[in-house]
Order: structure tokens, then C-alpha cells, then sequence
């Protein structure tokens, strides 16, 4: 009985600290988000773009190594004889083992692989080496095409959250979560230099499925949980929540501490998803949590 | 004994024909991907799809076994009884070796991975400047899956695919390692010409060549010689069976041209010259003896370069096995492009193939451990740990009996299809757990709104990618959608069960 009390007492000053500051709290991912779209404008403006796209989507050849050698004499050398080369390697942290090394240019495969065979001193085969190859109208295609399944995804999920909801600021403030969601996830790519591949931008189609769950959740709540406060249902569903995303962050962990030796395909995905899990954080928790407590006081669904 | 609820019942059922579908085995012994169809071992019923258990009386039951007999056989090239037992039957031929059966490790279960993580090569072709009609793509299958088919390719998908902007692309796939001119074999029209002067007299394809020598009798490779340059040249033969028109044609042609009398009567004075899509592969000089006759042999030569006498001797061996195969397949009526192609190292495929199911495991370890500290209650944590593997496991049948190659980001589907699992399992435990004075009814139903959700919310937003992109990341979306689906239909009404029993209790 006691406890219930403290329980109470604790409850009650924190709604005094949340219903003075949560209309300052909505303004911090939307200023966030403007910022990002800024950023990505500038981005469009210097690159013609607003995210590097490598081989698969701007054409040309990723070649990856499953050779032991030198990475930073190759590198050099590459650089000393072409134009555009990037070069990564793929190492296994638990291990400490250097699995592969990862060589993408524009250029045909008929065009690097002599250069790097003359470094290696020796033929490429499908033993020691991966080459794949992109065409630049078919990267390009490929990459139009996958923004318009972005859009597309976008339309449906929006479509679903309407027809969830059936009312229209508590669908838009879920909506608008997932659009910063994916506007700081490009924006923090952008920064951090990610080359995306077809398989980095398709993670943004999950990221939109993904990163809506935890607004479900708080929606549903503040406006179907009567029998309590808004704030203690804003609350519950902020302990559910977080506890969700903190799992999802925990499980991807292994990925970037653990086991890294793992595909590039894979690897983009990971990374994309824990960008925009930590975006979601912010947008859900801050801008959607306000937004439809504004909402629920407005409608008096106390 | 407690009595189990239907949907434990369905729970348990769905495990079991996921583990008919995916079947395990550790049986030992190599697969046979193919055998030369002109070969001994051939002939004496050894085929593809095989397991081949014992050679000679020794056991075979892993690669190493195999190459290093086969090795040895070829050690000593004279004809000896060869002995082969696969699970089968049992075989037995005379050859001195058996270097034209080629073989790949027995799978250990049904679950077929991608060209990313098995290894191989995927061509995306289109035509230039033309689009395909349904029934020219179908056509365009069927010639390409015929052309590697004959040069011996077995382990091969051959399908058409379309994008978002309705081009049409052939997408072929070879699984394990490549053959280094895959290119040739679907980029080329595989127009092949034999002309004297500017006058066809044959071309590639059945109505003119009824036959193919490819065995060693009428095909052959010869010695490198060296060019004096420092590289080597090695030419081959090889025989061709020619229709009775192409033959009438050839003895209408040669009819008409003269005797080269610098050569002593020896030969014509035109040459004969093949070409390949345009290019000259060789020029052959017509012995005067052929002159108007209707001869329906006919030898084919062309050589190949390299920088030592074995590579001349191989580069001579590919030229001439990719030649018999464009001149039985005939041409492509239109030009090709190779928009995207890929090959793959199955060996780096392995490392990351070990490295992806380590790391699986290592999430469902942290998962569990994550919902261990939070519930304290080990019961709940084996609940959610239990679904957690069910929804994998079905899901991994399901793409078993699908045929489904799992390329790395079908495993990220599968991973993030079961961190919705998780996600959903922590809003029904929450909401029941709930101090909200609603009914329980009340609170599962609240869950289950915000679990259905979030399940509508995600095929939603996944589907697009089953035609963005020729497809080629449909195995994402596939996984993903089936990973969630079956947590819905399947694992969370049995996990909502179990919780339920262990409320009761």
C-alpha cells in the first residue's frame, strides 16, 4: 500500500516537469529534421545527390579480395593509377582476422582487373577473388527505381496508420516520426561517408516498417488507456518502448563489435536499421509523445 | 499430464514440417553435379544428381577423398576398370580417368543459400535497343538454359524478370564456381557463320549442323607450339555433321571456284572462314579434293593463345568447348547487353556464411540474456526464447520448401523479422502486466491492435521491393514478410497460450 503511494507522489511531480517543457521537447526533432534536410541540400547541391552511391548504383565494378597482402601498397597503388577507387577490408574483430578486401571503381572489370593482377602478381580467379559488375544505366535504373519503392512504402505505411487510427493528427504526428526517421538516418549516412548499396537503401523501405512500431504502441495507448492519466500512459508506453528499441540495439550489437567479418549486403542493413533506431528514439519519444498528448488534452480523453 | 491448447498443438505441428522441409542429414559422400555426355562413365548410366559413395573400392566421403582419387587415376593415363558405387547403384566402365565428372559437396539440408554466400554467377542480360515480347523472352530462356546446358552447366536458374519500368531483363544464375567465360555464353548472339568469299554456306544451329563431335575421337586439342614472341599458340579440331541442304550448298559454292595453282592443286583458291558474331575465328584453306562434292563432314578449327604451352593448351580447350556449344545452339536473333554480372567466390562465401550463423546465434543470445534481466523469470524468458527459434525454424522450412536461396540479406530479413517477434512478445507480456484496471480481455485485445499494427505497417512498407530492382532483392522483403507472418498466425497466438498456463499456475 505504501508503495502505491510513493508510486504516485513520484508520478505527479514528474507530470509537472513533462506538462511544462513537452511543447519544447516537440521542437527538438523538428529542428533536428530541418537541419538534416538543410544538410542534405547542401549534400544534393555539392554532390549532384543526396547520398554516395557506390558501384552497384552508380555503375561500375566492386572487386572483393580474399587475399591476404598489403592494404595500404595496394591502396597507394591504386591511387597512383586511377582516377576513382575506394578501397575497405572487411576484418573479423573477435579473431582479428582480415577476411577480405574490397576495391569498388567505375570502371569495367575488363579495365581494373589487369591492374590489380599486376599488383598481386597473379591471375583473378573465383578462388581468390568476387567481382561484380553494374552496369551505369542499370545502377542508375535501379536506383530510381528503389526511390520510388521508398515513396511507394512510405504512401502504404501511411495508409496503414490511417486506417489504424482513423483520425488525422494522431496519424500524421506517427507519420511525420518515420519521415524524420528517414530524413536524420540519410543525413548521419551523409556525414559518416557510407557509399549505400542497393541493399543500404532497400534497409530504409524496413526502417519505415520497422520504426513505426513503438508509435503505434504510444498512440494506441494515450488514446485507448482511459482509466489513467495521459502522462502515466504516455509513461507506460515510453518503459515498453524504449525497452523494444534497446533490445533491437542490443541484438544488432554483435554486428559492429563482434562479428564483423560479415557481408557488405548484410552490413548496410545493420547499419542503416541502428542509425534510424536511434532516430527513432528522438522522433517517437519527443516529437510524437508530445504531439499526441497535445492531441488527447485538446480532445479531453482524460 | 497437462492437456496442450490447439494453437501449442498448431506450434508444434508447424516445427515439425519445418523440420521435414529443411531435412538435416549427415550423411556422407559427394554429390555428382555432371557428367561429360560423351564420356565412358556416362554411357554406363553415372548421372548427375548422384551420390557417389566409393571409387574403386575406396570409400568417398568428403571432396578431399574424391579429388585425391581422382587424382591418382589420372596419374597413369592408360585405360584401366573403373569401380563407382553411389547410393544408387553401382557402376563400372573402362577409361583412364575420371576428370570429366565434376562434383560439389552433399548439401546438409534443404536450405539453399545465395550466389553470395554458395558462391557462382549471375548475369542480368537485356537486349539493345529492342524490347521483348512475352514470347521472345520465354525463347531467349530457353536458348540460354540450352546453351549452358550443353556446355554442362547443371546447377543453373534461367528466368526472365521484370522491373518497376517494365524493362524486361533474362537473369541467369550458376551456382558454385564459374566458368570464366559465362559472358560469352549469354552476352553473345552466338551467330556463327562458315562463308566462302561473300557467300554463306553454313550456319550455327540444328537446320544446318545435325551433329557435334565432342568426344575425343573427333575433337581434339594439339600441342602448343611457340609463337617466338614468348607466347604459345594451340590449335583444335574438331568434326561437324553437316544437313543435306548445308552440304548440297557447300558443293554448289566450291563448285564454282577455281584450283589455287600456287599451291600445287593442293587447295581452292578462296578460303573458308568462320565467323563468330562478326569476328573471324579461323580461316581454313579448301583442299581441291572437296571441290563440288556434297560432303556432310566437315572439320572446324581455331586455335587458342597463352602465355605457357598449358594455358595455350586450355585457352584452345575453352575456345573450342564454347564454339561446339554456340554451333549447336544457333543464335540469338537480336544484340545483347550484360547489364550486371557477378561472379562470386565460394570460398569467401564460406567465411561469411560461418561468420552470419555466429552472429545469429550471438543475437539470440544477447535477446535472451537482455529479456532475462528485465523479467527475472526464467519461465517467460524460455517462452520468448522458444518462439524466437520456432519463428526462424518455420520460417527457414518455408523457405526450404520454396526452394529459396537465402542470400545475407534474406538472414537480415530473417534476423529483423524476429526482432518484430520480440518487439510484438514484450507489448503482450507489458500490456498484461499492466496495473491499468481494464479487464485482461481488454489488454490483449489493446496488444493485439498495436501487434497487428505494426505487422500491416511492415509487409506495407516491404512489398514494393518485390519489383524494385529486377527483383534481385526480393529474398529481403520475402523473408521478412514470412518471418512476421508466421509470428503472427502461428507463434504468438501459442506464445499468448504458454503465458496464459503459466499465469494459471
Amino acid at each position: 500500500m505504501e508503495q502505491q503511494t510513493t508510486n504516485n507522489q513520484t508520478h505527479i511531480s514528474k507530470k509537472h516537469w513533462y506538462d511544462r517543457y513537452y511543447k519544447i521537447l516537440f521542437f527538438l526533432p523538428v529542428i533536428l529534421t530541418i537541419l538534416g534536410l538543410i544538410y542534405l541540400g547542401i549534400f544534393y547541391s555539392a554532390n549532384g545527390d543526396i547520398i554516395y552511391k557506390d558501384s552497384s548504383l552508380a555503375g561500375g565494378t566492386t572487386i572483393t579480395l580474399n587475399e591476404r597482402l598489403d592494404v595500404s601498397a595496394l591502396e597507394s597503388f591504386l591511387k597512383s593509377k586511377l582516377e576513382e577507387v575506394h578501397i575497405r577490408t572487411i576484418a573479423d574483430i573477435s579473431s582479428g582476422e582480415e577476411i577480405a578486401v574490397l576495391i569498388d571503381s567505375p570502371l569495367r572489370p575488363e579495365e581494373i582487373k589487369p591492374i590489380i593482377e599486376e599488383f598481386i602478381g597473379k591471375p583473378l580467379n573465383s578462388e581468390n577473388s568476387s567481382i561484380e559488375f553494374s552496369g551505369p544505366s542499370l545502377g542508375s535504373s535501379f536506383y530510381k527505381q528503389l526511390i520510388i519503392a521508398i515513396i511507394i512504402s512510405f504512401a502504404l505505411m501511411s495508409l496503414v496508420i490511417f486506417f489504424l487510427f482513423k483520425s488525422f493528427i494522431p496519424s500524421i504526428a506517427v507519420i511525420f516520426a518515420a519521415f524524420s526517421d528517414i530524413i536524420m538516418t540519410l543525413a548521419v549516412v551523409d556525414i559518416l561517408g557510407i557509399r549505400l548499396s542497393v541493399a543500404g537503401i532497400a534497409a530504409f523501405l524496413m526502417l519505415i516498417g520497422y520504426s513505426v512500431d513503438t508509435d503505434i504502441l504510444l498512440t494506441t495507448r494515450v488514446l485507448k488507456n482511459r482509466n489513467i492519466s495521459i502522462n502515466q500512459r504516455v509513461y507506460s508506453s515510453f518503459k515498453t518502448g524504449i525497452f523494444m528499441t534497446l533490445t533491437g540495439l542490443a541484438a544488432v550489437l554483435p554486428a559492429f563489435l563482434l562479428i564483423t567479418g560479415l557481408p557488405d549486403s548484410f552490413r548496410q542493413i545493420f547499419l542503416v536499421i541502428t542509425i534510424g533506431l536511434f532516430a527513432d528514439i528522438i522522433n517517437t519519444w519527443l516529437t510524437n509523445a508530445s504531439l499526441i498528448k497535445w492531441y488527447a488534452e485538446r480532445k479531453g480523453l482524460n | 499430464m497437462r492437456k496442450l491448447s490447439f494453437r501449442v498443438w498448431v506450434l508444434i505441428i508447424a516445427l515439425l514440417l519445418a523440420l521435414l522441409m529443411i531435412s538435416p542429414s549427415l550423411k556422407s559422400g559427394v554429390l555428382i553435379k555432371n557428367v561429360d555426355q560423351e564420356s565412358k562413365a556416362f554411357e554406363s548410366g553415372l548421372r548427375n544428381g548422384m551420390v557417389l559413395k566409393e571409387i574403386n573400392s575406396q570409400e568417398v566421403s568428403t571432396l578431399d577423398d574424391y579429388y585425391e582419387i581422382s587424382n591418382n587415376l589420372l596419374s597413369n593415363s592408360s585405360e584401366k576398370r573403373i569401380s563407382i558405387v553411389t547410393k544408387e547403384d553401382s557402376f563400372v566402365f573402362i577409361d583412364s580417368n575420371i576428370s570429366y565428372i565434376s562434383v560439389a559437396k552433399l548439401p546438409k539440408s534443404n536450405i539453399k543459400t545465395g550466389l553470395d554466400l554458395s558462391g557462382g554467377a549471375r548475369a542480368l542480360v537485356r537486349p539493345i535497343n529492342t524490347t521483348l515480347s512475352d514470347e521472345e523472352m520465354a525463347d531467349l530462356v530457353d536458348i540460354t538454359s540450352q546453351r549452358l546446358n550443353v556446355f554442362g552447366l547443371t546447377d543453373l536458374t534461367v528466368r526472365s524478370s521484370k522491373d518497376l519500368d517494365g524493362n524486361n531483363f533474362l537473369l541467369v544464375e550458376v551456382a558454385g564456381a564459374s566458368p570464366s567465360d559465362l559472358e560469352d555464353l549469354v552476352g553473345k548472339q552466338g551467330n556463327f557463320e562458315a562463308k566462302i568469299g561473300n557467300q554463306t554456306v553454313f550456319i550455327g544451329g540444328e537446320k544446318d549442323i545435325t551433329h557435334v563431335f565432342r568426344d575425343a575421337a573427333q575433337s581434339a586439342v594439339y600441342q602448343a607450339e611457340p609463337m617466338g614472341d614468348g607466347t604459345f599458340l594451340s590449335r583444335f579440331t574438331f568434326t561437324i555433321t553437316l544437313s543435306p541442304e548445308a552440304a548440297q550448298r557447300h558443293a554448289d559454292i566450291t563448285n564454282k571456284i577455281a584450283i589455287d595453282s600456287s599451291s600445287g592443286g593442293q587447295y581452292l583458291s578462296e578460303n573458308l572462314t568462320l565467323l563468330l558474331d562478326g569476328e573471324t575465328v579461323d580461316e581454313l584453306r579448301i583442299s581441291s579434293g572437296l571441290k563440288g562434292q556434297v560432303t556432310t563432314q566437315i572439320s572446324i578449327q581455331g586455335s587458342g593463345t597463352g602465355t605457357t604451352p598449358d594455358s595455350a593448351a586450355k585457352d584452345a580447350r575453352a575456345q573450342m568447348h564454347k564454339l561446339q556449344t554456340l554451333l549447336l545452339t544457333g543464335s540469338i536473333p537480336y544484340q545483347l547487353e550484360i547489364v550486371k554480372l557477378d561472379t562470386i567466390s565460394p570460398s569467401l562465401g564460406e567465411s561469411f556464411t560461418k561468420n552470419l550463423i555466429v552472429l545469429a546465434v550471438s543475437v539470440f543470445l544477447i535477446v535472451s540474456l537482455v529479456l532475462f534481466v528485465k523479467y527475472r523469470k526464467l519461465k517467460l524468458t524460455l517462452a520468448v526464447i522458444l518462439t524466437m527459434f520456432s519463428e526462424a525454424f518455420i520460417t527457414l522450412g518455408i523457405a526450404a520448401l520454396l526452394r529459396w536461396n537465402l542470400d545475407a540479406a534474406s538472414i537480415a530479413g530473417i534476423i529483423a523479422g524476429i526482432g518484430t517477434g520480440v518487439n510484438d512478445q514484450i507489448v503482450i507480456i507489458d500490456e498484461s502486466r499492466s496495473k491499468d484496471n481494464s479487464s485482461i480481455k481488454e489488454k490483449i485485445k489493446k496488444a493485439l491492435f498495436v501487434v497487428f499494427g505494426a505487422f500491416f505497417t511492415i509487409i506495407a512498407a516491404m512489398l514494393p521491393l518485390f519489383w524494385a530492382g529486377a527483383g534481385l532483392l526480393r529474398g529481403f522483403a520475402f523473408t521478412t514478410i514470412i518471418g512476421i507472418t508466421v509470428g503472427i498466425l502461428i507463434t504468438r497466438p501459442a506464445f499468448a497460450d504458454i503465458i496464459r498456463k503459466m499465469g494459471e499456475q
